[in-house]
């Protein structure tokens, strides 16, 4: 039957949308189940995860070239100031074994000494505590990725095995204060 | 016509030299893993977990009453405390008639992530001192400990004051926030919860990355160029290959653990100012008040003196002694000047207390 009005035409319309979407979804659900114990169900059900952990993993890794950028620069950077140094202070070049001797140890003060004290700075300690959170928070992408491959084998996760040995520990704790309590009371049986 | 730039022959001879150092090293020196780092015999006296605690055996026939135990540091292993014959710190005390015991902590694995302050304080070490009173018949022992051993022992010791006789803080990590070392700088900066939420245990890794930007060019270069020009020096060269497969060996730290110690030593720095917390337990240092004595190294780029020394002046003791010492954080606890001058010192002053 052909739509006679506007109205008549906007049901048609809808009906035909609905019924193909409600049929598609039907049929495209066999296969799914057919495969509902396989491990590329559950992996196929977690691939959108696995495509977000890695956008924010690229997001990241900018992140960590610039703070790694940083930690080279300062290194550069004393590198270079500590080799003026050594040149001011010995500006010839050694001749024999006493003088190189000299020389050996006039470049390793200086060095250490300047590179001391850019371990010890502010500028230093800020980027470098920036570049090892960067570098966890890629492990992180990396701990999340490997556990969607876990479940797609019916391994647990990270964080599973992590609640297995919280409630391993918790018990110890407990087991230990029972004991101590139980030889507590021991003790005062005895007397 | 004679080129004015001669090279100096001398500097041919000790560049051939060298070289024959290089290549005859393996005839001359063991690898690393043929070396044994235990030296005083032993016996393994009680085991908590994957913790240890060691008893040494007596090398003299009377031993003084009150033991002696060693709370050893989170890092590297209990070895440099015995690391060879002449350096041994437990073999002199063994030797001066004290009966000593040693805390090895185990190697944590990621199953040990949760150990805390609490396990390790209330748990690992009270057990052994519990164990040690037992054995010994005493009421109350002689605790050292040395480096982060200090900070644990020393929370013990508030907690528990009444096991303790005497206290011996050699190099102990107290006041994060005078401390001027390089580590302390990298500890205040490190987002220590997101290491712990990720990775789980300190990796040894980032131990060594820390021990790598200590004196980077003497300890990275110079020290091992010093170790092929005398190669020929059994003395010298056994003891460079026992100290090197020492800082090579450290566990990892037990997450929990890592976390409160780097929050409330390094980061607000809770346990000089009397606000650190265990288990719910007040660490209130003036509740130390049987005898101590503190050991600090004035070259140590470990443990910084203003780091140490603050315990001397907090705690509530009447009888205490502050002694410095001409040399590093290692050199106090196993080198000639620890045999000639530590150990005699901490041996008399022990002598009058036990």
């Amino acid at each position: 039957m052909k739509p006679q009005s506007p109205e008549e035409t906007v049901e048609y319309y809808k009906h035909l949308s609905l019924f193909w979407t409600d049929l598609i979804h039907l049929m495209s659900s066999k296969p799914q189940a057919l495969g509902s114990t396989g491990p590329m169900r559950a992996f196929a059900a977690n691939s959108k995860k696995v495509s977000t952990e890695l956008i924010e993993i690229n997001e990241n890794l900018m992140g960590f070239n610039k703070f790694l950028t940083e930690y080279y620069k300062q290194l550069a950077e004393t590198w270079n100031e500590a080799q003026k140094k050594v040149n001011l202070k010995a500006p010839e070049v050694p001749q024999d074994v006493e003088q190189i001797e000299a020389f050996k140890r006039i470049w390793i003060d200086i060095f250490d000494n300047d590179f001391t004290e850019l371990f010890d700075s502010k500028k230093f300690g800020e980027n470098y505590g920036k570049l090892v959170s960067k570098e966890l928070e890629l492990t992180k992408h990396w701990n999340n990725i490997t556990n969607v491959i876990l479940q797609s084998v019916n391994l647990p996760s990270k964080e599973e095995i992590d609640e297995v040995y919280k409630e391993l520990h918790s018990l110890k704790k407990r087991i230990t204060k029972l004991e101590i309590e139980s030889k507590k009371g021991k003790g005062k049986n005895a007397k | 016509m004679q080129s004015e730039n001669r090279i100096d022959p001398k500097l041919v001879e000790e560049i051939l030299k060298f070289n024959k150092n290089v290549i005859e090293a393996p005839k001359h020196v063991p690898a690393p893993d043929e070396i044994i780092l235990e030296v005083t015999p032993h016996d393994v006296a009680l085991e908590i977990d994957k913790a240890r605690l060691l008893h040494y055996k007596p090398l003299t026939d009377k031993q003084h009453k009150t033991p002696l135990l060693i709370s050893y540091a989170l890092i590297n292993r209990y070895h440099i405390l015995d690391i060879q014959p002449e350096k041994s710190w437990v073999r002199n005390l063994v030797q001066q008639g004290f009966d000593v015991y040693m805390l090895d902590w185990g190697n944590p694995t990621a199953m040990d992530k949760y150990l805390d302050f609490d396990d390790y304080i209330n748990g690992y070490l009270d057990g052994a001192v519990e164990f040690i009173k037992n054995e010994s018949s005493v009421e109350k022992i002689s605790l050292q400990g040395y480096c982060t051993g200090a900070t644990l022992a020393t929370a013990y010791t508030t907690l528990h004051p009444e096991s303790v006789k005497n206290y011996i803080a050699t190099a102990p990590v107290i006041d994060g926030w005078r401390d001027t070392t390089v580590i302390s700088n990298l500890a205040k900066n490190m987002d220590v919860d997101k290491m712990v939420e990720t990775i789980g245990n300190m990796p040894p890794e980032f131990m060594y990355y820390c021990f790598s930007v200590l004196k980077p060019f003497e300890q990275g270069i110079e020290k091992y160029v010093k170790f092929f020009k005398n190669i020929e020096n059994k003395k010298f060269v056994d003891n460079f290959l026992r100290v090197e497969k020492w800082l090579s060996d450290t566990p990892p730290i037990p997450g929990e653990l890592f976390k409160q110690w780097i929050k409330d030593i390094y980061q607000d720095n809770l346990l000089i100012q009397n606000k650190m917390y265990v288990n719910n337990s007040h660490i209130d240092l003036k509740k130390i008040d049987m005898p101590i004595f503190t050991q600090v190294a004035v070259g140590d780029h470990l443990v910084s003196p203003e780091c140490s020394m603050p315990l001397h002046y907090a705690v509530g003791s009447e009888d205490k002694t502050l002694r410095m010492y001409p040399t590093g954080h290692v050199g106090m606890i196993a080198s000639s000047l620890s045999q000639k001058k530590v150990l005699p010192e901490l041996g008399q002053w022990l002598l009058e207390r036990s």
